[in-house]
């Protein structure tokens, strides 16, 4: 038998025995990633629009019909079964009459764009803001659907997205990690930590969770030893560990090692500096977040944003905002099936002004040029309501999410649902049509940006996504 | 909705077993065993051939110490103790060999290896995430079949036909990924069937993977694009498991023995007291219990509506209903489609909708209605008011979840007088499910005493019917269960469950042959056929696949890299002669695994030096040639082990439940760790309660897996939180404090010996001059629980050399 000629140079190595020989990019790009910095800043395949990406996740699957996407028909036809689907049988049962948006509409910016009155302070932020209309998901269940929005993949297991950009460009800011998700106030997601796993990457670059309410784990020594001590430990651990490292060679891995507690006390000092006294910003700027509400879940969620903002200040390449938490019967997420008025409103106030404060914030800072704003959630809600409740269902055949800030075109909006806001009917938007788009911001081609795991070279976009380019600015 | 693959490229031209040039592709091709020189030892030959095309060779044998830590650590998980190194620095190496394979920290260490194959976890997944009681057994079979060293061919067919031979827990390998729960899937057919394909789905991945070593779940929406696995072959493989679903079954053994001869004894008991009952029942006057679906009779009477007080429920919950339905004759009054309307006290919305319209919608099918459900506990009432007035002779209710326990039946007669009573529940026996507290039980002419001899009596029916349950069911394990007509196979176009494209038979893909199965065979025959095709040691790919694992775990690294991967996307073997030798020795060995180890742990191979070269670093710098035993980090298990064993409070216990790393067992969110253990927290990891996708407290940071994927190579990353999380947390700390304390007693006050104590039990060595000094003054500066700390975080200590 004579062997085929390998697809691969083993002596180049593979994913297979850690982090020095996982090679970047397609399985023909060799640059590696250094262990002794895995957050080494790497060249983007292109030049970047975008530097840094923060993504604003309502979890439980925010209504588009009763934020962003304005219907008319649907406010004429308020009442009528929706025509050729009457007996419509979707996630938790029989749908009921078509239901008109629970919020008035009004025209907002200079656009003029058709934002309700649930995310008023969003709307005024219209002219910065490229709506995205006709997005449509795999899975009409949360959990998987939120996974196929953060890592392309309705299953568990897959790099998330954060993980992948982080692996394909490190990061600008050597104090801190690269990849930070801060969850709710609230709560965690759906889906929990799969949303900033690194699935088959390398653990360097999972999302490293904190938030302004939940610090790093083990960020701190512990109580009883005192800062002297502490260093004293660690120098004996950098003397012995420096040994072992001289024994073998100066090994990468051993230099690593050395490399990673250095990181961790620079993390030690930087992430107080930039979670930890969040009350010395200017009272003004509490104010544009909605930091200084009395209402507590408002003021933690603003705080988180204007953490989201001191991050990519600071060069963090990529930050998850969850906005709304786990299953609760819409109680503390978007699921709003049976209540939607009387929860959105609640839901509505907490996200509005923080998240509208984040883009006046960055712009007025000039960071929206440079940083890429998200705006996503894991489907849209039906245009009926479900029968015999107040609320709607699952709808994964058509909704909104948005982009604002850097290479993307505001005032504008792409794709279409139909007259209800049923079903995506003109450009219609896979999650990886949204991804590739994403990472092309980044300087990045989706097609390219791959890792080998069983059995085959793995992408964020699967096997599909285009991106969109008619929006690019 | 459009459906696409989530899983593989899509492009494909045509399947064949070839590789481009025409040659079949290597591992379809079986293995043929090489020469190999009478006085040579095959793996070290075979190593030394190829490393001398590179000019290099073996590097000499490791420093004594070294390798028995070595071995300690590869075999066994952890470091030798200070009477284990002593012994073995004074033994023959071969008894050094034999001891660790005897020993059962070997199953404990390597079932874990397995596990990472097949993402083995004890919680569902996805959204719910809810905890599988009774999976462990799976992981305690798996230990024990390492630990006697079961053939692995017999290992094979347990798993996948355990039921055939009352091996019930090795069963749980079918279902060692994730499956949603029925209660997550949608109620559409569309999601039906898409979830039915994703949990066998998930049983072709695990077998797929482990056993074949081919990425065969590729092939579900369309042809393997790299490996001679057609869709069809899919689907074929897919039949070979239609008969399976995911759930609890009987545990066969000593305990399920027990249990089944006590059955008649508490059969009898029940029959006595249910007999007593019902003379107690007749003796009271009373009429039979209520029933599920029950109809209350009258005599007709005029009514324009009829409404139903409840008192109370049987067991405290809200008051609910799946139906109430009005009898005029053979004529259902109460429905809406009739005009009638409903009403009630409240109902409960939560997350779907319990709204009483759902009381008279005529559909009791649960999967497309739903029930009313009262908002609160505590007294409601419901009520229909019908279109005009009726006639009515009875009412019949459909319970839901519990049911009315105490009740008033009324009706509104169709004149001006107000609401009459029609019948009422407090003239019947209590039913066995009936827990309210007696106090609140009132039946119409009885005394608190005999009401309480009511409750008395059918209380205990109630816990001799629980136990009965209980011993007739048998202790149960979670695995792979079985019917014996398997629903029919579809290819589907596309991967797409709602778009058929013919019915297909049982088989394995046609590149590897047939499985000599009669197409109409149930089960198990189809399983038992695949378990025969696999364990055929002129297959190519099984024996290989496991041989590779195993040196994987030794090396660091397969010799084929991808080890769940034998197909065209994988890496070709780095020594395609040494894998077909040790595959075949492994098969003339009787499939042991012992003796492959034996094998590996003699070889030059393993026991040759870690430290580097210069000139075969430069040609080979991650030695995949093998000229140096790789070092490498330790895995997230071996570290934790490690330290527990060194701080002298690893609790050998074996087997069972697991413990826990969090306060809860399963469930979505608001998992907290918990940061200190007692003695049960102190089990080997592997004991451990494993939930998916959920990173386990500071040993997830070190690449420990969570079971969302097959994880057959761990990476081995190194990162800041590992650091923070073994500095600061208060594992390492405690057990820090505990490693001093046990030093102080075995090596009393001097420093000096403190340190040595120290070095020898963490590094299976004495430090340096500079180091015992160095650690010395951090000693006396700072206290020895310093020193401790320090070791558990040095690289020496979580790295194999």
């Amino acid at each position: 038998m004579t062997q085929p000629l390998p697809r691969r140079q083993f002596l180049h190595g593979s994913a297979a025995a850690g982090l020095s020989q996982i090679a970047l990019g397609s399985m023909l790009a060799k640059e590696k990633i250094d262990p002794t910095n895995p957050y080494a800043p790497r060249r983007s395949h292109f030049e970047p629009k975008a530097k840094n990406v923060i993504v604003v996740f309502c979890s439980g699957a925010i209504s588009h019909v009763d934020t962003f996407d304005y219907k008319p028909e649907l406010i004429r036809q308020h009442g009528n079964p929706l025509p050729g689907n009457e007996k419509l049988v979707s996630f938790q049962g029989p749908n009921g009459n078509l239901t008109k948006p629970l919020w008035d509409f009004k025209p907002r910016g200079e656009c003029g764009k058709m934002v309700s009155n649930l995310v008023p302070h969003i709307g005024d932020m219209a002219d910065d803001i490229c709506f995205l209309h006709s997005l449509t998901n795999k899975s009409n269940t949360h959990g998987p659907a939120e996974n196929v929005m953060n890592t392309g993949f309705a299953f568990d297991g897959f790099p998330s997205m954060g993980s992948w950009v982080n692996f394909g460009l490190g990061s600008e800011n050597q104090d801190l990690p690269s990849f930070v998700a801060i969850e709710d106030p609230r709560g965690m997601p759906q889906s929990g930590p799969n949303n900033w796993a690194s699935g088959f990457l390398p653990a360097a670059f999972q999302g490293t969770p904190f938030s302004s309410t939940k610090p790093i784990r083990y960020l701190d020594r512990p109580k009883e030893i005192s800062g002297e001590t502490d260093q004293a430990a660690r120098d004996a651990l950098r003397f012995l560990d420096s040994k072992s490292r001289d024994k073998f060679g100066g090994d990468p891995n051993l230099q690593a090692r050395l490399a990673s507690y250095e990181l961790a006390a620079k993390m030690q000092l930087s992430v107080p500096e930039v979670a930890g006294n969040l009350d010395a910003e200017p009272a003004h700027i509490q104010k544009l977040y909605g930091a200084d509400s009395s209402n507590q879940q408002k003021a933690g969620f603003a705080r988180n944003c204007i953490l989201a903002r001191r991050l990519v200040e600071r060069g963090v390449r990529f930050v998850q905002l969850f906005n709304g938490a786990y299953a609760s019967g819409g109680r503390i997420n978007w699921d709003g099936h049976s209540k939607l008025k009387e929860q959105y409103d609640v839901h509505g106030e907490i996200l509005d002004q923080p998240v509208a404060g984040l883009l006046k914030d960055l712009k007025q800072r000039g960071l929206l040029d440079s940083t890429l704003v998200v705006f996503a959630t894991e489907f849209g809600r039906m245009p009926m309501f479900q029968a015999g409740t107040y609320g709607r269902d699952h709808n994964p055949n058509g909704f909104t999410c948005w982009l604002s800030g850097a290479g993307v075109k505001g005032g504008t909006s792409y794709g279409a649902t139909d007259e209800f806001g049923f079903k995506a009917e003109e450009n219609v938007i896979s999650p990886h049509d949204f991804h590739a788009t994403i990472l092309h911001l980044l300087g990045m081609d989706h097609e390219e940006l791959t890792v080998y795991h069983n059995g085959i070279e793995r992408r964020l976009t699967d096997v599909h996504g285009k991106v969109i380019r008619k929006i690019l600015s | 909705m459009n459906r696409v693959c989530s899983y593989c490229l899509l492009f494909l031209f045509g399947v064949s077993g070839y590789a481009d040039d025409g040659e079949k592709w290597w591992s379809f091709v079986p293995p043929t065993k090489p020469e190999i020189p009478a006085d040579e030892n095959a793996i070290d030959f075979l190593l030394e051939k190829r490393l001398a095309e590179q000019g290099l060779d073996l590097s000499p044998e490791a420093e004594k110490r070294t390798l028995i830590r070595r071995v300690f650590l590869v075999m066994l998980g952890m470091p030798p103790t200070a009477g284990e190194l002593a012994r073995f620095e004074k033994a023959d190496y071969a008894e050094l060999v034999d001891f660790v394979l005897a020993d059962s920290r070997y199953g404990e260490r390597w079932a874990q290896h397995w596990l990472d194959v097949i993402r083995w976890a004890e919680t569902v997944g996805f959204e719910t995430n809810l905890e599988r009681k009774n999976a462990w057994p799976y992981r305690d079979w798996v230990i024990s079949a390492l630990n006697s060293d079961l053939p692995y061919d017999q290992f094979i067919f347990e798993q996948l036909a355990g039921d055939t031979t009352g091996n019930d827990a090795a069963l749980g390998f079918l279902v060692a990924g994730p499956a949603n729960l029925p209660g997550q899937i949608g109620r559409d057919e569309e999601a039906m069937r898409q979830a039915r394909q994703d949990e066998l789905d998930e049983v072709i991945r695990t077998v797929g993977q482990s056993l074949f070593g081919l990425t065969i779940g590729c092939a579900r929406c369309h042809d393997h694009k790299f490996d001679p696995i057609s869709e069809r072959d899919y689907y074929a493989m897919q039949a070979v498991f239609a008969g399976l679903t995911y759930g609890d079954r009987r545990w066969r053994g000593k305990e399920n023995d027990e249990w089944t001869t006590r059955v008649p004894e508490v059969r009898q008991k029940l029959d006595t007291l249910k007999k007593e009952s019902e003379k107690l029942r007749v003796g009271l006057m009373l009429h039979r219990p209520l029933d599920d679906v029950h109809t209350d009779e009258f005599e007709p009477v005029t009514a324009r509506a009829v409404r139903m007080k409840i008192h109370a429920t049987n067991n405290g919950g809200a008051a609910t209903l799946y139906e109430l339905e009005v009898w005029s004759g053979e004529k259902n009054v109460a429905l809406a489609s009739v005009g009638s309307r409903p009403s009630a006290s409240s109902f409960a919305l939560a997350n779907q909708t319990r709204h009483f319209d759902n009381l008279v919608d005529g559909t009791v099918d649960k999967r497309q209605a739903f029930p009313w459900v009262s908002a609160k506990s505590g007294p409601a009432w419901v009520q229909v008011d019908f279109a005009g007035p009726e006639t009515i002779d009875r009412v019949t209710w459909h319970r839901a979840g519990g049911y009315p326990a105490d009740y008033d039946l009324e009706f509104l007669p169709s004149g001006p007088d107000d609401w009459q009573p029609l019948a009422n529940s407090r003239k019947r026996m209590l039913r066995v499910d009936d827990t309210r507290d007696v106090k609140t039980v009132r039946l119409t002419g009885l005394t608190p005493e005999k009401i309480q001899q009511v409750a008395d009596q059918v209380a205990k029916i109630r816990k001799a019917e629980a136990e009965l349950a209980r011993l007739s069911r048998g202790p149960q394990v979670y695995g792979a269960i079985f019917t014996d007509e398997p629903e029919e196979t579809f290819v589907l176009s596309r991967g797409d469950p709602m778009n058929r494209a013919g019915r297909i038979d049982p088989a394995i893909p046609v590149s590897l042959g047939k499985l000599k199965l009669d197409p109409k065979s149930a089960e198990p025959n189809r399983r038992l056929a695949l378990a025969k095709h696999l364990t055929d040691p002129a297959h190519p790919l099984t024996a290989r696949v496991i041989v590779n694992r195993i040196w994987q775990h030794h090396f660091g690294t397969g010799l084929v890299e991808t080890s769940s991967d034998f197909g065209k996307m994988g890496i070709p073997p780095s020594h395609p002669k040494l894998l077909d030798w040790l595959a075949i020795e492994f098969v003339e060995n009787g499939w042991s695994l012992k003796s492959l180890h034996r094998n590996i742990l003699h070889s030059r191979a393993f026991r040759q030096s870690s430290l580097p070269n210069q000139k075969a670093a430069t040609i080979d710098a991650e030695a995949r040639l093998l000229w140096r035993f790789p070092p490498r980090r330790m895995e997230a298990e071996s570290i934790r082990d490690s330290i527990l064993a060194v701080s002298g409070k690893l609790n050998r216990k074996a087997g069972g439940r697991g413990f826990d790393f969090f306060q809860q067992r399963g469930g979505l969110s608001d998992y907290r760790a918990k940061e200190t253990f007692d003695a049960d927290g102190w089990r080997r990891m592997i004991y451990a309660h494993k939930i998916r996708m959920q990173a386990v407290d500071i040993f997830g940071a070190f690449d420990c897996p969570d079971a969302g994927q097959m994880k057959p190579n761990r990476t081995r990353s190194i990162t800041p939180i590992q650091s923070l999380s073994l500095m600061n947390s208060p594992f390492s700390n405690r057990q820090a404090a505990f490693f001093a304390e046990r030093i102080r007693a075995e090596a009393g006050t001097e420093p000096p010996s403190q340190i040595d104590r120290a070095f020898l039990l963490a590094y299976s060595r004495e430090p340096d001059l500079d180091e015992r000094e160095r650690l010395i003054n951090l000693a006396a500066g700072h206290g020895l629980d310093q020193v401790c700390r320090v070791i558990f975080n040095t690289s020496e200590f979580v790295f194999l050399q």
